[in-house]
Parts: C-alpha cells; structure tokens; sequence
C-alpha cells in the first residue's frame, strides 16, 4: 500500500514552476530594496554604508554601525546571500526558462533577467572586488556548481558589457507582452533605455582601465539612438516606485517611521556644502531644525554625537515617505557620465560638451525632486572640471549610497573635508574601499576564495583597492 | 492492647542480618535489626510485622499471640532482576536487556513537582540533558547521548503508553512531553541510544522516554487520590550590575521629552545647567539606552516621571527585584480508581494554573485522563488510555531581559510599572500619546505592551490509544492497537497598537494562527512465548505499523486595523498577509523481534524492521534494519553464590536504525512570497537545492555495559561505553550563496558520539532505629565528532549570528564556535592599540569554543526516618561554553558591575602592546590608558565575538525536598490510607558557575541551535508545598 506515496510527497504548498512574470517582482524588489535600504539592523548597506561613508547622512547614536567604519560581520554576509539568494537567484532562472531552449521561451523576459542580473552583478563587484560571477548561480545548472570560482573585476566587468549588449537585442518591443514588470510596467522601450545607460555607465567606470573598449562601447552607443537608446529625460529613468502597502513601501519610510529609528542626520558634509553653493535641494533633502540646517560630523562617539540629535537637520520628508521611488539609475546620472566622458575624450565634443551635459545634469536634478535650478547656480557650482561634474554628481546621488561611493572611491571626488577633531574612525581612518568577503565564503568556498582574494591584488580587508580606482 | 515483641532476624544460610526493618503494618511504628540480628519493638496483639531488607523479600509475619519471633530472609531474586517497560509496552526482566535502560518511578516524579515533569530527569538519568527555558507552559530541549544528526531533530522520541506524541522544543508555546500530567506518570523509562529503541524505527536513533501512565490495577474497591501542590516562582540568578552610573551618556543623565531632544525651555535650562554646569551641552541623554550617564550621587535631574520637576538621581539597586513578578503554579489533581478481577479503571482530572516571573504572563492545562482495562473474557482483554488537554493562555508572550541590557541603571520598574500615575505629568514629543516610559527612542513601556500586546493561544489535544489483546493459547496471543495524537491550537498574537510615535502614527496590527497536527498509529503484534525444557526459553513478537502524519498551518497577519484593538480578519486597512501549508507523509512497518533464554541467565535479542516511508524517492523508500544483543547474569550462569558480589551482569549489543527525509525534499520549488502592492503575485525560486535521489540515513550503534551488585544490592554499579554514528545524513548543506542557494540536500556525513555512561547507587547508612542513607551518583561523557560532510564540503554551520557561528566542521568536535577573537601575543596576552588602549582584533575567524560539555553528572541523596524523607539533588555540568550576547552587550552599555571601573580615569587592559614593528614586534606590558567608554565597548558581541564566549558549567542545588508521611492515627482520622506532605524546592542554589552575570543553562534557539543566549528569560527558582492524599 505505497502506491500512493509519489503523489503524497507532491508538495501542495509550493509549485515545481512559476512563470517568469511572478518572479519579475520579486527580483526586483528585493535587489531595489537592498540597494536603497536595507530595512533590517545591521544590513542596512545603503544607509549605514554608502550614506555614511560619502557623508551625506551621519549617525547621531551607534557610530559604531557604519558610521566610523565598523561594520558587524552580518553586514557583509547577509548583503552577500541577499543579492546572490534573493535577487540574482530569480533573475537567473528567468533568463534559463525564457532562453529559446528553455521551458518557457520568451525574449522579453530573457532581455530583462539580463539586465537585472547586469545590474545586481555590478553591484557585488563594486562592493565587494572580484566575485563569483561565469560560474555562479549554476547551483542547479545541467552540470552543478556548488563552489563557483572568482572573476576578476575587469573579467566581470567585461563581462557584463556584453551581457546589457545582447540584452538589448533580446528586448523587442514589438515582441511578447511582459507582466509582473512593476520597474517600467510592462514597457519594453524603457528597458532598453535601461540596459544601454547602464552599459555607457559601466563603460565609463572602468573607462580609465580599458580606454579603447570603452570609447568603443560609448561610440556604439551614443551613434544609434535608435537602435541603443537611452535615457532622455526625468520621465522615462530606471526608478521603483513604492506603494503604501508594507513590504512594498519605502525602505526609508519602513525603517525611520515604521521602525521609529532616528539614528541619522544629514552630515555637516552635506549640509555645508550645499549651503555654500546656496542649493534649494537642500529644502528637499534635509528638514531645517529650529529654522536653520546643521549638519552631524561624521564619526563622532555616541555621547557628543547625541548632543546633536535635536538641533541637527533631518531627512527630508520626502525621503521618508511610503510610496517615495527608490532610483536605480537616473537620468542626471547618465548626463554626467556623458559630461566626465566628453571631459575625458572617451566620446566626442570635449570641453564644450561636457559643459553642455554637466548643466543638463544639474538642471535633471533640480528637475527630479519638482525644482528649478536657481539662475544663479551656475556660478556657484562652478565649470566642468573633473572635480565639478563629480561633485555635482554626489549631490545629484543624494539617497543612492552605494553608487556615490562607489565613484567616490574611483575617482577621490568629491573632496571631503578634514574629520572632525573629536571623531573616532576604525580602519586605521581609511575610508572603506570594499567590504570584506563573507565567512560563509570562507567556510563553504574557501579554496576558490582564496583565488579570488589573488585576483584583486590586496588582501581581504577594507583597504584593498577596486580594480577601477582611478587615484 | 500492646505488648513487647522480641527476636531475631536471620538469613537463609543462617548467619545473623543487621539492619533489616520491622513495621507494624500499616503504622509508622518500628524499629531495625540490630549487629546481632536481635530486634525489640512495642505492637499490638494480633498485628501483623512486616520485615524488609534491600535485596531481600518482604516478609510479613502475624503475630497473634505471639511475644517471640526469629525470621529466616531469603534473597530475592525479583528484587536483582526488576521489571522494566521496553519498546510497544513489553515487559522485560531488566536483567535480560542487552542494553541501557533508566528507570524514574512516579513516586520520585511526584516528590519533586515540575511543571513540565521532563525537566525532573535532569541529574537524575545518566546521559540525559535538558535545557529549560522559558516562561509557563515551555517545552525544554532534551538531548540523549549527544548530537547525533548535523542537520535535524536530536529529540528524542516520546511514547505514552505504547503511542508516540509529538514533543515540540518551544520556549513560549511548550508542547508535548510538558502538557502531560506529571500526577498520571506511572514511571518513566529512558531508553538510551539507537540500540535500546531498534523496534520504534525511525524517530528512536535519539533515544526513547517511555511513560507508562498509571491505571487501577490491584486497588481494592474505589480508591480516590488528591494532589494538590503550590509553588512560587523568583529568577534564580541576579546579574552584578552597577549601581553607580546612571542611564544616559558623556556622564548626563537628563530626561527630556523620551528622545534626547534639545533643551531650550529657560526653566529646564535652569535646572539643567545647576546640575550640570555651565559647558555641558544643552540635551537630554535619555536617547541612549545605555548607562554611560552621570554618578547617581542625588543631584537633582529631570526624570521620565518629574515632568517639569526635579527629583535626586538615585540608585536602584533592587530594579532587578522590582521588575520580576513572583510566579505561582497552583496543581490540583484528583483521581479515582477502582479495579476487580475483570478489570481496572482509573479516571483522573487535572488543573494546572501557572503565572509567570513576567508580569501579566500566564498558562492554564486541563487534563482529563482515563485509563481503563477490562477482560471481556478471560482470553480477551480490552484496554483505553486517553487524555484529553485543553491548554491556553490569555498571554504567552514575556519580555526578554533586554530590559537589563539596554537600559538605564538609573530607572524603577516599580514606577514604570504604574505608568498610570504618569501621564498627567510625563513629558514626551507634542502630538504623541505614548505610554510614559523611561525613553521612547527604542523601546516602549514592557508592561504597557504586556497588557496592550497580548500572545494568547487555545489549544485542544487529545492522545490516546484503544488495544485489544487476544490470548489464543497459552503461547500465542495478539495485539491489535489503534492510537492518535491530534491538537489543534489557535494562536492569536497581537503586534502593533494605534498611536502616535515622533509625529507618526503607527496603526494596530495582529496576526492569527491555527494550526493542526495529528499522528495515527495503527498497530498489530503477534507475540509467542514458549519455554523448552528447564533451560531454553524464546519469546518473539511480529508484526506491523501503519503511520500517518498530517499537519496544517493557516496564518493570517493584519498589518493595519481600521479600529484599533478589535481583533479580527476583516477590521483591515490593507490586504492582509496569508500563510499556509500543509504537511503530510505516511511510514508501513513490518518488524519482528526474538529472544532466546538459556536457564534464564544468558539472553540474545534479535530485532529486525523493515520501512517504507513516502518521503523518499520510491525507488529507494524501502529499508532494513536488525539489531541483536546479549545479556549475560554471570552470576547466574557461574552460579556464584556470593554475600559479597550478588549479582554481576555483562551486556553487549549492536543496533542499526534507519531514517527517512521530510516530506517534498525531492524536487526544486518555488515560494510565493507577499504580493506587490497587495495585489501582484509574486514568487520566488526556493533556495534549497532539493535532491530527487535521496536514500534512508542510517544511524549504527554498539554498546558494552556491566551491572554489578554487591552485598545483597546495597550497592549498584552500572556502566556503559558505547558509540553511536549516523551516516548518510540527509543534510540541508550549506553551500556557496554564490550559487544562488543557500542549501543543499543529500546524503553525506558522518558524526560518531562515543562516550561513558556509570551510575553508581548505594545504602551506605541503614540503622537499627529505621534510619536510611541512599545515594546515588551518575556520570555521563559524550563526545560527538564530526568524520565526514558531504564531497567538497569541511563545514556545516549549525547556528550563526552576529557573524559567530557553531559549526559542524569534519574532525572537529560537533559544535564549535567560529568569530572573531583578540588579537594575542605568542605568550596568549592581548595586544592592545599603543595609541588608543583598545583591544585589536585577530584577523580571520577563530575557534572560540564548543558546545558540549565535558561531561554532566548527578548526585542524589535521600534521607528517610519514620516516614520522614529528605531528599537532594545535585546536578553537575563541567565545560562546554555558550555565546551569551547578553553578557557581552550589557559589559558595553554599562550595565554590568565590572564597567563602573574607571570610567572617569580610564581603563589600562591586562596584556601587551607593540611597540615594534608589525613584521618585528616587540611587545611589552600594556600601559596605555584607554577612555572606557570605547574599552569597555570592546565587549560589543557583534564585532568581538570572543568577548561573550563564556564557560557553561555549573554545579547546581536542582532539587530538595523534605516529605512526611503521615501516621495512620491521623489518615485514620480523615479516613485516609494514605496521607503525605511534602516542602519542595527546585533549582534552590547555583553551588558553582564560571560567570558572573548569568544561570549558565541556556537555551535561546533551541534544537540544534545549542549554546546561544541574549536576555532570555531567567530561569527561576522555585520553592512549594504539596499534598498526596490516598483514600
């Protein structure tokens, strides 16, 4: 009387597969929320991360998470098999099940986990330095692999220039609808739009390193707008707009109203930088307290850094609301990557061009949170120097942590002021320059670990530099 | 009528016994035999003397008119050889069994009243450990030998009259083994290791604890027992705190709106500035939970209850004390019983009423329990045994001690606990309307959210079984047994209330919970006994068993109320969240067991079991598994006839069990998760790699073992050595997340347990004037060694937080602890930091510490004089070390005493510094003087893991108890048979522990997750009265 027991052990709770359209949103979701949040303690990557270290937001109590360089080791683990687990898992089988010889053969669908797991990819790499990346997500591949050997940076990066390029031939917007698609609602153009303004963005990092690939890339690009469009104004960038129905709100809003936390003021940084250039987003970014803005040094031990609290400028209330949208790429940021390329020589129009670029980036941002750039402003931001486009870009990235660290790091910009006196940083004061590898990886994958720590060319601490750092 | 008895007491070869107790019967009346065998006592005529000895039979003699009596004793074989219950309920001589098995009476569980009567075996049975936890009505964690599976139960099995239950580990929800009524125990059997528990397949590789429930066999007439004990309840363990520095930071303590908010009211300014000077910034401290706040000298600061007053910052040394209810269990139990030659019956009604050391935390059990047997003819004999359980609370939920490690030394519980009186005048932020707390940055008034936040729960539960036996010779008879185990508990778990926090409003939220689980055994046995000729016996049994588990879950969380406090699916702003799942699979059995007698001294067992279980892949779900044992009584068989050595057994035995998976591990599958926006489904792949080629786990065990008795059974020795392996471990391997999962499914693995179990068990003191002295000592070692993990695979994280991790690691012992550790000198001193005189930290991860202890062990003493017991229990723990973040983050929010040192002339760490190179060191003693603040942070257990490893031993006072009973003139009164009182205690004293802040035995996550604890619930010590009444 076992005859039976097949279908018994047929799990009713949990399907053997799903349409690619159920596993869009939740790749997305999570990989967005990751990157603007997260909302537990202790994984926060964004706002006790990238925040803090490119000191637009600095803690008012508990330096110690983020703030002066420590970071718990659940940080840097759980950021790791959040991404790989939650993300990139989803996007993978997406791209195995909607591939033409996959179960479920659809080109949008493929197109898209592309683009995502570009995304996602760089991410980790810019994080981390070399990650597994040819051989990862294979866990349940025709031939398994269950220790995933590291790529170098230029390998990933390599890597994922040519992936956004095929994934922006997979996208076909003549071609089969797409649902669950809660990015661009279904509208095919707009991810195009996306995969070739992240691949011009990849293409500028490492621009230094690979100049001739790189110019390449741009000129391809930039050449046919048909063909590899992109973004082309505030109303068609890569954005996650939230609802008001938890989980699917605002990490920011989940974390300070519904969590109550007010660990974070806008940073002195932040604060006296803008008001020296007399920046209206200033109004959007931060709430004036007592009728005046006054930011937190960064670094400072829990008992002077509480004196703060009260008088300190806060988040704005826009960043803090339910449905705020949490960018994933902007179409101020593409404008000054195209402004640091023209600079650079990487695409035509040198000077001039990237002056023309870097006032569109301006005005985009202004433009972004509903304002108009003030006449004067100009002046006071100063010409398109390298130093000028890439600290108009750090105001522009004000919310997404982890990319202005990330270009903070790659090109010094901007140049931040001397810490305060009574600051106290770990990491012998270095500004971290990556996160240290998981102790999973070093329990579970610890031979090709070791490999991969030889291909950055420093060991496994938070002062090695990433392979795209440009001084 | 009395008059002077006189005799003399001797043994059958003649020689004079000493020491041997004469009773009048039925009164408490006697006396011993004295170095001559002569004994003198005043009796009545015509009573009736009864004569007993450890190791001889009971003799009672009437007297009539006699005034002289000399008895002969003889040795009692019955005695040596006792009856225990083995596996489906067979009753076996002890001395036939090849194997380990411990016994607990009923007599022993009912002296010394717990709650959750498994927690009475700790210290009392070799091998066996339990970790307690939790508030009223919590389970414990029981483990047997050891860790046996990496990634799985390591439960043991629990059987009630012949039918497995479910036992759950839930420090909140209990289940299981703790809803039994400890007054229905008949006794207790504990059946070590695979090879005792061949026959109850699968689940037994941990061990087995039998309970046989009491019935009304062998009571005349009716016969009607009460019980009634009262316990109270206090923690046991007060951590060392400081009492100089008060909450706050930078040496501030200022209460000011809950949030650290500035100061800027002239009058607060005022009164702020007299007590902190003119420089000290202008803000509250109340902000930070954490006692870095000024001395609690009485200088006058606003508090969360001075409003726009002032009042003396003080210490409040008995804070601990005030925030502890003391906790009452109230046990009321009757029973009525009655028994004839056509049957027995035994109807019994339990009640159960628990409040917890948390204020508003309780638990209630009903038990009704039937019992029941009747010869229908003298062939058929037809037996129920039934209890139904209705449990529940009005609120399960407590809060942890993180009350005692973010805080404020500074604050009164008792005060906070009448919050009431606060609202008129406790200031907060304009617009909220929390209740007054001593901050509100992140925590919220415990009581307040102990009455607002309730976790209530209604759970039903019927076990029991119906059997027919059917005798169809004097050799053969047959078994049919049909037995269930089903509860259903609706779990109803309050989350959020409405109001408005830091300009916020944050809405009501809740979530229900129903779930249901059931068991179905259906068994059948054949047995045959036959004896041939004087010296041959056999005794088999076949048969089979039909399994059937069957669990479901539905859950649905409201995360917005329309109208705050009404608790029901429908009052939502927003889509709620639902659950659901349901698991099932099925296990036939077909097994058989023989034993073969040789003159009654030389016994061989051999078992045999066949599965087959759904869970498997059907090409592999078949599997065997036979086991065999010897016992030798050389005693017997050598027929030595010692007064010195009386009884000498030898045993061996080898046992497989084989076990299946959980249900659908076989193939990939996706989840669904919470749906965008409310309304857009939305999946997600699993990130276990499920495996479609699963085969049964095979657990081998070998045990030797010696029971050896000298001087009539006066004292015992018994000893094992055994080992223990489980391989093909179906795991759920962690691997790589780079491959996109997080778990693995296969077989792999092997972990092996050896260890030494000896029991050692006296009557040093028998006096002539009745008094007794018994003792009995236990030890147990266990070592579980991980051998093998799957191909590629040297490490198995058991538990990880907070970056430390208890790991199964191949040739390593099975739990232990990975972090981060100080960095240490080749001489093993800490380096410290020349510039700042902090610890640094050693780079990579370090073994830390393990799990298990060296070895665990018990001391029981029982006293006994004219119906007077008292009786103690000693209970050992040496070595093994848990992570106890509470210990770890209290030292960094200066809670604990030792951070009250040098706080304002700073801290010099015991160790070294370089003052060389980092290629060419050169280390000299540490002198730099660090802030201590930042030193002391270095206990922070998030990034210094090494700082909050502790040792877990302990010696521990568990129990004491002092009985009367009471003498027949006055039970006579109440008409009683029987009458007894009895002052218990449990957990009374803590004789030894290796840290200062915590009861060392622990258990926050349960299962395999041993050796982790942050500001659990302290465990309690708890003293009571109780009374057993027999009519």
């Amino acid at each position: 009387c076992t005859k039976d027991f097949a279908d018994m052990n047929t799990s009713p709770n949990k399907p053997t597969a799903v349409s690619s359209a159920v596993l869009l949103p939740t790749g997305i979701e999570t990989s967005v929320d990751r990157y603007w949040g997260h909302r537990d303690r202790f994984e926060r990557i964004n706002l006790d991360g990238g925040m803090l270290w490119v000191q637009y937001l600095a803690r008012n109590i508990y330096s110690d998470e983020g703030d002066n360089y420590n970071m718990s080791p659940a940080y840097y683990t759980n950021n790791w098999k959040g991404f790989y687990n939650d993300a990139l898992l989803n996007f993978q089988r997406m791209v195995v099940q909607s591939a033409p010889d996959g179960t479920a053969p659809h080109t949008n669908y493929e197109g898209i986990g592309m683009v995502m797991r570009s995304w996602v990819f760089s991410l980790l790499t810019d994080i981390y330095g070399s990650v597994p990346y040819s051989e990862a997500l294979q866990g349940t591949g025709t031939t398994p692999i269950y220790t995933p050997k590291y790529d170098s940076q230029e390998a990933i990066y390599a890597g994922l220039l040519n992936d956004l390029k095929l994934a922006n031939e997979k996208l076909v917007v003549s071609g089969p609808a797409v649902t669950g698609d809660i990015l661009f609602n279904g509208n095919i153009l707009r991810w195009k739009k996306f995969a070739n303004s992240l691949r011009l963005k990849l293409a500028n990092r490492q621009a230094a390193k690979k100049p001739a690939e790189s110019k390449a890339i741009m000129e391809e690009i930039l050449s046919d707008a048909a063909k590899y469009p992109v973004f082309t104004s505030n109303s068609d960038y890569a954005v996650l707009t939230h609802s008001t129905v938890r989980p699917s709100n605002n990490e920011w809003h989940e974390v300070m109203i519904q969590g109550g936390r007010t660990d974070w003021n806008l940073s002195k940084t932040f604060v006296d930088k803008l008001q020296a250039m007399n920046d209206s987003r200033l109004t959007v970014f931060g709430q004036a307290v007592n009728g005046k803005y006054e930011g937190v040094p960064n670094g400072l031990p829990d008992a002077i850094a509480t004196t703060y609290l009260a008088t300190s400028a806060k988040l704005g209330t826009y960043f803090t609301a339910p449905t705020t949208p949490s960018p994933i790429m902007t179409y101020s940021e593409l404008l000054f990557i195209l402004a640091e390329a023209a600079l650079d020589g990487d695409i035509t129009g040198g000077a001039a061009k990237a002056q023309e670029y870097y006032e569109k980036g301006i005005a985009a941002s202004f433009g972004q949170y509903g304002l108009t750039m003030p006449t004067d402003y100009l002046i006071n931001a100063g010409p398109a120097t390298k130093e000028n486009i890439l600290t108009q870009k750090w105001i522009a990235l004000f919310g997404q942590g982890i990319e202005a660290w990330t270009e903070y790091r790659r090109t010094g910009y901007p140049i931040m002021p001397t810490p305060d006196a009574r600051a106290i940083f770990l990491n012998d004061g270095v500004l971290p320059t990556r996160l240290q590898y998981p102790s999973s990886e070093y329990s579970l994958n610890k031979a090709k670990l070791e490999e991969g720590i030889t291909l950055m060319g420093g060991p496994d601490d938070k002062k090695t530099k990433m392979w795209w750092v440009e001084k | 009528q009395n008059s002077k008895i006189t005799g003399k007491v001797t043994e059958a070869g003649g020689g004079a016994l000493p020491g041997v107790t004469v009773l009048v019967k039925g009164t408490n009346t006697g006396t011993a035999s004295d170095l001559e065998g002569a004994f003198a006592l005043e009796a009545p005529t015509n009573s009736t003397l009864v004569f007993s000895f450890i190791g001889y039979a009971t003799q009672e003699v009437a007297l009539g008119n006699k005034t002289t009596l000399n008895v002969e004793m003889a040795m009692d074989a019955k005695q040596l050889g006792e009856v225990v219950i083995t596996a489906f309920g067979i009753e076996r001589e002890k001395k036939a069994l090849g194997y380990t098995i411990q016994e607990v009476s009923g007599e022993k569980l009912a002296q010394v009243k717990s709650s959750n009567v498994v927690n009475s075996l700790s210290g009392r049975v070799a091998g066996v450990q339990v970790s307690s936890n939790g508030g009223p009505g919590s389970s414990s964690n029981i483990v047997i030998r050891g860790m046996g599976s990496v990634s799985r139960n390591n439960q043991p099995l629990v059987v009630i009259d012949g039918v497995p239950i479910q036992q759950a580990n839930n420090n909140r929800y209990g289940g299981g083994i703790s809803e039994v009524n400890p007054e229905n125990i008949a006794s207790m059997s504990v059946l070590k290791g695979p090879n005792a528990a061949a026959l109850y397949g699968s689940r037994a590789a941990n061990g087995v604890i039998l309970i046989t429930t009491k019935n009304g066999v062998g009571v005349k007439g009716i016969g009607v027992e009460v019980s009634s004990s009262i316990t109270t309840e206090r923690p046991s363990v007060k951590p060392d705190f400081q009492d100089i520095y008060g909450g706050g930071n930078g040496y501030r303590t200022w209460y000011n709106n809950g949030r650290s908010g500035s100061i800027t009211d002239p009058l607060e300014i005022e009164q702020y500035r007299a007590a902190y000077g003119p420089n000290a910034p202008l803000s509250g401290t109340e902000g930070t939970d954490e006692s870095w706040g000024a001395p609690m000298d009485g200088r006058l600061v606003r508090q969360w209850w001075t409003g726009t007053g002032v009042a003396p910052l003080t210490p409040q040394p008995n804070n601990w004390e005030e925030y502890w209810e003391t906790g009452q269990t109230f046990v009321n139990s009757v029973a009525l019983t009655g028994g004839n030659d056509k049957g027995s019956f035994r109807l019994s009604l339990g009640r159960l009423d628990q409040t917890g050391i948390m204020y508003n935390n309780d638990f209630q059990r009903n038990n009704i329990n039937l019992s029941s047997a009747y010869n229908l003819t003298p062939e058929l004999k037809a037996t129920v045994s039934a209890e139904y359980i209705k449990s529940g609370s009005d609120n399960r939920s407590y809060q942890s001690g993180q009350q005692f490690i973010w805080s404020h030394r500074s604050v009164s519980w008792d005060q906070l606990k009448n919050w009431r009186d606060y609202t008129g005048v406790h200031i907060q932020r304009p617009g909220d309307d929390l209740p007054p707390n001593w901050q509100h940055t992140f925590f919220s008034n415990p009581f307040y959210q102990q009455d607002y936040m309730p976790n209530a729960n209604d759970k039903d539960r019927l076990r029991g079984s119906m059997a027919l036996s059917y005798d169809i010779n004097s050799n053969l008879s047959l078994m049919l047994r049909s037995g269930t185990d089903f509860w259903t508990d609706t779990r109803i778990n309050v989350t959020n209330w409405e109001r408005v926090s830091n300009g916020n409003r944050l809405y009501g939220a809740y979530n229900e919970e129903v779930l249901r689980n059931s068991e179905t055994n259906h068994d059948i046995m054949l047995t045959y006994k036959k004896d041939f000729g004087p010296d041959f016996s056999f005794n088999g049994q076949a048969g089979g068993i039909y399994r059937n588990n069957y669990y479901k879950r539905n859950y649905t969380s409201v995360a917005q109320l329309v109208i705050d406090r009404l608790y029901t699916l429908n009052n939502n702003a927003v889509p709620n969240t639902n659950e659901s799942a349901i698991e099932e699979f099925n296990v036939q059995s077909l097994f058989g067991a023989a034993q073969f007698g040789f003159r009654n001294a030389l016994f061989l067992d051999v078992t045999g079991r066949n599965d087959w279980s759904s869970t498997l892949p059907t090409s592999n779900n078949s599997f065997f598994y036979p086991s065999v044992s010897l016992s030798a009584v050389v005693t017997d068989l050598m027929e030595m006839n010692s007064n010195i050595l009386s009884f000498a057994k030898l045993r061996a035995s080898w046992a497989q069990v084989g076990n299946d998976a959980d249900p659908y591990q076989l193939y990939q599958l996706y989840e669904s998760k919470t749906p965008w926006n409310g309304s857009l489904p939305a999946f997600g792949e699993s990130t276990d790699i499920n495996n479609a080629n699963l085969k049964p786990e095979i657990t081998t065990g070998t045990e030797f073992g010696a029971d050896v008795r000298f001087l009539g059974g006066r004292i015992g020795l018994d000893a094992t050595y055994y080992t223990k392996s489980t391989k093909d471990q179906i795991l759920g391997v962690e691997i790589s997340k780079a491959t996109g999962y997080n778990r693995r499914f296969l077989n792999a693995g092997e972990v092996t347990n050896k260890g030494v179990e000896v029991m050692l068990s006296g009557t040093p003191l028998q006096l002539a004037n009745g008094f007794q002295w018994e003792v009995s000592l236990n030890y147990a070692r266990n070592r579980s060694m991980v051998v093998e993990l799957a191909e590629g695979l040297t490490t198995y994280t058991l538990y990880t937080t907070r970056g430390l991790s208890s790991e199964a690691r191949v040739g390593q012992a099975y739990g232990t602890f990975y972090g981060n550790a100080f960095l240490r000198s080749p001489d093993g001193q800490i380096i410290y930091d020349k510039v700042l005189g902090t610890p640094s930290l050693a780079p990579g991860q370090t073994v830390l510490g393990n799990i298990q202890p060296d070895w665990i062990g018990g001391f029981s003493n029982a006293f006994t004089y004219k119906g007077i017991t008292l009786s103690a229990l000693i209970d050992v723990r040496k070595g093994g070390d848990i992570y106890d973040e509470g210990t770890g983050t209290a030292r960094w929010t200066g809670q604990y005493e030792e951070t009250a040192v040098g706080r304002e002339e700073g801290v010099i760490g015991k160790g070294v510094k370089n003052i060389g190179t980092a290629d060419a060191p050169e280390y000299v003693p540490n002198d730099v003087i660090a802030d201590a603040k930042l030193f002391y942070g270095y206990n922070n257990p998030r990034t210094y893991h090494e700082a909050a490893i502790i040792d877990a031993s302990y010696v521990k006072l568990r129990e004491v108890s002092l009985g009367y009973q009471l003498p027949a003139f006055l039970t006579n009164r109440i008409k009683a048979q029987s009458a007894r009182v009895s002052l218990v205690g449990r957990n009374l004293a803590i004789l030894f522990r290796n840290n200062p802040h915590i009861d060392p035995e622990v258990d926050s996550q349960g299962g395999n997750a041993q050796g982790f604890t942050y500001g659990q619930l302290p465990n309690s010590r708890s003293m009571g009265v109780s009374l057993d009444i027999k009519f």
